[in-house]
């Protein structure tokens, strides 16, 4: 071993003496260096305080939920659960839209944001596409059980806005699921 | 309204009068002090100050301290302990002849750098050089003008010409790493830092969720993916003007997106009914065409570096798996099939190879693979979670974000997995590194 670092040790100095001096092409002045950059802007009074579709929103959503600092409320419609990177409807999550499908069949008025969720293992961005692909399982469904497209529309928060802050499978699993939020016609109760 | 803060001249002139030699074997690169744990012995010398001026700001050990992390951050290097130096940095000369190298080679040193700086209002001069104590040699001297509160910038500069000097290509100090922080609290907003957690900058704060950054190839504008307008939206930054252009797809939302190397295009990641694609935009944000047409997940574009092809994730084959696209044929090729989740890919600046995080077990670690397929490297240990793998610059090393500490932290270590640190933390969660071009 001491005779290999020595081997190393003189071709670092051969290297070294390679290098030596090969004189930057120095004197030129160089520009200016890079980058405290400026300021960001300041972020406007109510700026992501309005639905994106104009729609008025209850503030309830999973993004209202956390600006606000508290945790995401139940409502009359239930969540649903995925196994870890799934996005096909188990027979539980099935019973539990039949009862969504139920009460929005219930409440006509009542239009939904689904939110797709996924727990905080795996990529970012994946998750993304992941929660998406809930989402839109759950309205699919809910379509083939009757209610009216127009009344369904989701979004996807991938792995960032977590119910369950542990890491643990227990929180991942409350963490992989549907969120239905009613964004108009809640009733009054 | 231009709002350029920064604005340093930072002015490169020769200080030595070292006779051209020729350049390094350039097969000759760095991994030769890197690997089998051979660290080149170093010592780097507390500055002297030269001028009538009181080192206020402490500059003398402020700038030997910068290049010491660089250094050090590297792994080529064994920087010898400040406390073992013998010689006293105030009274011993600077240049060639006027100190004694029986100090250096006493205490192990192999090579020394050594320095000295003039301050004059809120201006500094610094000049550093590099010897070869064996030698006894002057290997290379540069002296910089630059603003007194800009001194860790001039240290950067000549950590980079340092390890030029060793490698035959220069270091990747002059860079920052953009990434994703909770800084302690629920939101997640975009940060840009140096390696050494100086220069700080917060790019977003707008209470949201702020995800997924990249650099464009000039360094000056960040791209970002962002809730703030309740929708998933692309932003693209101007980091020197504050000005910021939205891109919004004609249908569904914005996922991600990265700038290609050559500045002309956007590869974006659109979600439209729960199907998730690849679409290229021109730079202004405009729809080229479609890049992938799948009903499944296709996301996290990365280039190549001649703009020619993408690596992107795909779900078809009922994984997430790693694939290549060929831009302009549209053609695509799986790339990794060890394991059932390999995501996030990131292509390597040198172009040979692609790093991805991989799903051992129940962990994530980091993994690099050749362009063209064969062997996955494995590169952290799968006692805790590593992702987000992104490549220096130079190819030659790898930050990423792992959660081996508790919360989540910036890591860097070199592209063969060996001596990995920690960066800095915020104290909360940093994840999403993105490292810079070069920058000037």
């Amino acid at each position: 071993m001491a005779v290999v670092n020595r081997i190393l040790c003189c071709g670092l100095v051969t290297l070294i003496l390679a290098a030596a001096g090969c004189s930057p092409s120095a004197t030129k002045p160089e520009p200016g260096a890079a980058s405290a950059p400026a300021k960001p802007e300041e972020q406007r009074p109510g700026e992501g305080q309005s639905g994106a579709t104009g729609e008025s929103t209850t503030g309830q959503s999973s993004l209202d939920q956390l600006q606000k600092g508290k945790p995401p409320t139940s409502g009359p419609l239930k969540d649903i659960y995925f196994s870890f990177d799934r996005y096909d409807l188990e027979g539980e999550a099935r019973e539990t839209l039949k009862a969504n499908a139920d009460w929005l069949k219930r409440n006509p008025a009542a239009r939904v944001e689904i939110e797709g969720h996924c727990d905080e293992r795996g990529t970012n961005e994946y998750n993304l596409a992941l929660g998406a692909k809930r989402a839109q399982a759950a309205k699919d469904y809910l379509v083939t059980l009757g209610i009216a497209t127009e009344r369904l529309s989701t979004i996807s928060y991938g792995q960032e806005i977590p119910v369950c802050q542990d890491h643990n499978e227990n929180c991942w699993h409350q963490n992989r699921r549907d969120r239905f939020v009613i964004i108009q016609g809640r009733p009054a109760s | 309204m231009l709002k350029i803060v920064f604005a340093v001249l930072l002015l490169i002139l020769d200080a030595s009068a070292v006779s051209a030699q020729p350049k390094p074997e350039t097969g000759v690169r760095g991994e030769i002090v890197g690997q089998g744990g051979l660290k080149f012995p170093i010592a780097v010398s507390p500055l002297k100050n030269l001028g009538t001026s009181p080192d206020v700001g402490k500059l003398s050990e402020g700038i030997a301290d910068a290049i010491v992390y660089d250094l050090d951050l590297s792994g080529w290097f064994n920087v010898l302990d400040r406390a073992a130096y013998i010689e006293n940095a105030q009274k011993s000369g600077v240049a060639l002849g006027s100190f004694d190298f029986k100090d250096w080679s006493t205490i192990g040193a192999e090579g020394l750098v050594k320095g000295g700086f003039t301050i004059q209002g809120d201006e500094v001069t610094v000049e550093l050089r590099l010897f070869d104590v064996f030698q006894n040699k002057e290997r290379v001297g540069k002296r910089y003008v630059g603003r007194v509160k800009d001194y860790r910038r001039i240290a950067h500069k000549f950590a980079d010409e340092i390890i030029n000097q060793f490698t035959g290509v220069p270091g990747i100090f002059n860079t920052r790493i953009a990434y994703v922080s909770t800084s302690g609290g629920r939101f997640k907003e975009i940060h840009i830092a140096h390696l050494d957690g100086s220069e700080k900058f917060q790019v977003t704060n707008n209470h949201t969720i702020n995800l997924s950054p990249s650099w464009t190839p000039d360094g000056k504008s960040v791209l970002y993916t962002s809730y703030k307008d309740r929708n998933s939206s692309l932003y693209l930054f101007e980091l020197y003007s504050g000005k910021e252009v939205k891109f919004t797809p004609r249908n569904g939302r914005y996922l991600g997106g990265k700038v290609s190397p050559d500045g002309q295009f956007i590869a974006a990641t659109v979600e439209v009914g729960g199907n998730s694609n690849i679409i290229l935009l021109d730079r202004n944000g405009n729809l080229i065409r479609s890049l992938t047409e799948s009903p499944g997940i296709e996301v996290s574009p990365s280039w190549s570096p001649d703009s020619r092809q993408l690596a992107f994730v795909s779900d078809r084959s009922g994984s997430p798996q790693v694939y290549i696209l060929d831009v302009t044929s549209n053609k695509s090729r799986r790339l990794t099939y060890s394991g059932n989740y390999n995501t996030s890919p990131e292509w390597s600046p040198r172009g040979d190879r692609i790093a991805y995080t991989g799903r051992v077990g129940n962990r994530f670690a980091i993994f690099t693979i050749g362009v063209d397929g064969g062997e996955p490297r494995k590169l952290t240990a799968e006692s805790a979670d590593s992702e987000d793998p992104t490549w220096a610059p130079d190819g030659r090393f790898i930050a990423f974000s792992s959660n081996r500490a508790g919360k989540y932290n910036l890591y860097v270590m070199q592209a063969s997995g060996e001596n990995q640190r920690r960066l800095t933390g915020s104290g909360g969660d940093d994840t999403k590194p993105t490292w810079s071009p070069r920058l000037e």
